[in-house]
């Protein structure tokens, strides 16, 4: 039941909260079932159009929300007659449950929320099954339900690949967020992609238990470098380690954004995330009443998702080494997450000639062999 | 070796944010008054910091700024607790919950902006080249050396070594004599509840210009509780003040060096240290040390409003 292995608070309440509410609702009928009112989303005309936003942080962020602000300004180009709503900065808790209500009440017509907010958004949805939901980042799909994410591995191993090759002592610092599935990929990726160049890298994990931390990310920056880090990487929303790094005149890689004038001498390159295309296609399909729910979209590498350009420290046969795994992947599918892989325990989890496939990837909670600090 | 000097070079950075406000909260309470706002307070100067370097590309304007808003709502704050003998407690925490909201919402448009300009470190010559602790202690930027050095002088100066000093403290500790012997209690604790606050703001500007270096809402993470609660520990000393501030900015850099180091502790439990150390440090020395309850009581009249027609 519980995952004690990825505990995660808002899980741990849900159980709890849903074992109390089944064994009060199950039988009353005041529950409504997901699947009802299936096909019910049609076409809706453009000015009667309300696209909703939700916000895991300030879209000033210059990073993942930021991203995802962009997104809603290119539907609104491509849309103008279309009524937008926008909310940022909902933390993890009912408060959430309220802003997506609110939305509704809103008559929202499609709801992205840039962030997973699980079950506190499927108390929403469930509830409005003529609206359409979109999660990025999410677990669970239903008939007005569908959840997208990028395939942000892919562009993470080419820059763990950058990574073992611009580190002298092949130890890697990585500011994390929390242990959940997507900071377990992208630090594994990371590792996996370094150590493909460099046999004794390794990789020191800090969380600092938020997406969006400036302060608690510079001193997990700082104290990364202390222990004799010499290449940061994380997942923040925001550029705060980089800044320690340029400082200390160490190269560090980013997620999200180009932020480089931040540390003009350390950014390396960015995990860069582009949403605009996919939110202006997916409002269309909803106006023209051919979108649906139960997707699993994963945005691949190139079409959403990329390497940013180098940065201007990054040698040449760094860039060129890095980019020619990078082609590989975009020309002959090259899937380097192949057996055989050892959890950080030195268990073998992947057998050799095995191939992880996306959404074992997408799902992974185990972190890799040369990891450490990250709880598995 | 080069872990310890981390370590210490973290601590004066991040201690030196408590030092500055509990340094005003010292001031405050040793005329009389409890100031609860120092949270609100230190966002607010942060989050001015922040727009001021964005006009002006000058970290010292940035204070400067932050010092101001401080005196605004220092002003307003101690108008309403001294001249009109409003509940300090309460005064305090509606300061507290406008500080937060109110810089939560004009910092709006600069979350997550990394500052223009921030206080870069300056090496002190030679004492910077001694091994381990001259990098820690002397190639820091100018605001810890005005924290640490200049502004606990400066005070227990005022406070212990000056006429003027006596007069502050008779006013918290007994107003009714002290107006009795011709003090003027009111202004003597409208003046230095304003100082006080205003230095708690400069701990915000120092906050987002010297240690972290960007605003975001919710940034100072309870470090106005913390300093205040360092004020009672240090028994109302400004040098106790920021040797505790150094104790605390410890605290802090060993819960992130912890885990760098793969300390078997969970990353959760050692971002609650700093809190953790707080309920320490407020409850160990009682125990441990009964003389020093007498010692380092508080200002008798410390939370009281002065009354003349009572006397």
């Amino acid at each position: 039941m519980f995952d004690l292995k990825n505990p995660s608070r808002r899980k741990f309440l849900t159980m709890a909260g849903t074992a109390a509410g089944a064994s009060l609702l199950g039988n009353t009928g005041l529950v409504v079932p997901s699947a009802y009112g299936a096909g019910a989303l049609g076409a809706v005309k453009e000015e009667d159009a309300v696209i909703a936003f939700g916000h895991v942080g300030p879209i000033s962020d210059e990073g993942w929300t930021s991203t995802h602000h962009d997104g809603l300004v290119a539907v609104k180009a491509a849309f103008p007659k279309a009524k937008y709503l926008e909310i940022e900065t909902i933390p993890y808790s009912a408060d959430a449950t309220r802003t997506f209500r609110q939305f509704v009440a809103e008559n929202a017509t499609l709801i992205f929320s840039s962030s997973e907010y699980g079950d506190l958004l499927a108390e929403v949805s469930n509830r409005a099954p003529k609206v359409a939901f979109m999660e990025c980042n999410g677990h669970r799909v239903a008939d007005n339900f569908s959840w997208y994410y990028v395939k942000h591995w892919m562009p993470t191993y080419v820059i763990g690949v950058a990574a073992g090759l611009m580190s002298k002592t092949g130890k890697l610092g990585y500011v994390a967020s929390f242990p959940v599935p997507s900071v377990f990929t992208s630090v594994n990726a990371f590792q996996m992609g370094a150590k493909s160049v460099n046999p004794k890298a390794t990789t020191q994990v800090i969380s600092i238990n938020s997406w969006f931390d400036p302060q608690g990310a510079s001193q997990a920056g700082t104290a990364l470098l202390d222990n004799g880090a010499d290449f940061l990487f994380g997942i923040m929303d925001e550029a705060a380690y980089l800044q320690v790094a340029e400082k200390r005149g160490i190269p560090a890689a980013m997620w999200n954004t180009d932020v480089r004038r931040y540390g003009p001498k350390s950014y390396v390159t960015s995990c860069v995330v582009d949403w605009r295309k996919f939110y202006v296609e997916q409002t269309r399909k909803r106006l023209a009443g051919t979108w649906t729910g139960n997707e699993q979209i994963l945005l691949p590498l190139g079409e959403g998702v990329d390497r940013d350009a180098w940065g201007e420290s990054v040698p040449e046969n760094v860039r060129q080494t890095a980019d020619a795994v990078r082609t590989k992947m975009l020309k002959d599918g090259f899937n380097p997450f192949a057996g055989e892989i050892k959890d950080s325990a030195g268990k073998v989890k992947i057998a050799a000639g095995e191939k992880m496939d996306d959404m074992a990837l997408y799902n992974w909670n185990w972190a890799v062999e040369g990891v450490t600090g990250l709880a598995t | 070796m080069e872990l310890l000097t981390g370590i210490l070079f973290t601590a004066f950075l991040a201690g030196g944010v408590l030092g500055l406000a509990a340094l005003g909260e010292v001031l405050s309470e040793r005329v009389g008054v409890f100031n609860l706002g120092l949270e609100g307070l230190m966002a607010l100067g942060g989050v001015t910091a922040i727009i001021t370097v964005t006009i002006v590309p000058n970290p010292f304007v940035g204070i400067l700024g932050s010092l101001a808003i401080g005196l605004v709502f220092g002003a307003v704050f101690a108008t309403a607790t001294v001249l009109f003998r409003a509940n300090q407690v309460l005064c305090g925490l509606a300061l507290t919950i406008m500080g937060t909201g109110l810089s939560a919402s004009i910092g709006k448009n600069y979350a997550g902006h990394p500052a223009k300009v921030v206080f870069e470190g300056v090496a002190i010559p030679y004492l910077s080249d001694l091994p381990v602790l001259g990098k820690a202690f002397f190639s820091q930027n100018v605001m810890v050396y005005v924290v640490f050095i200049v502004l606990p002088i400066a005070v227990h100066f005022l406070m212990f070594k000056t006429r003027h000093g006596m007069k502050m403290r008779a006013v918290g500790e007994n107003p009714a004599a002290a107006d009795a012997a011709g003090i003027a209690v009111m202004t003597i604790r409208f003046w230095y509840v304003t100082i006080g606050a205003s230095l708690a703001a400069a701990a915000g500007g120092y906050l987002t210009l010297a240690f972290v270096p960007s605003w975001s809402e919710g940034i100072t993470a309870g470090r106005g509780w913390i300093a205040t609660a360092l004020v009672i520990f240090a028994g109302f000393r400004p040098f106790n003040a920021v040797l505790g501030a150094l104790a605390f900015g410890i605290i802090t850099s060993l819960g992130f060096v912890g885990q760098a180091r793969n300390w078997p502790i969970a990353p959760a439990m050692l971002s609650t240290l700093p809190y953790l150390g707080t309920i320490a440090f407020m409850i160990v020395p009682v125990f441990v040390w009964k003389r020093m309850q007498q010692k380092m009581a508080a200002p008798a009249a410390l939370g009281r409003p002065y009354f003349r027609d009572e006397r």
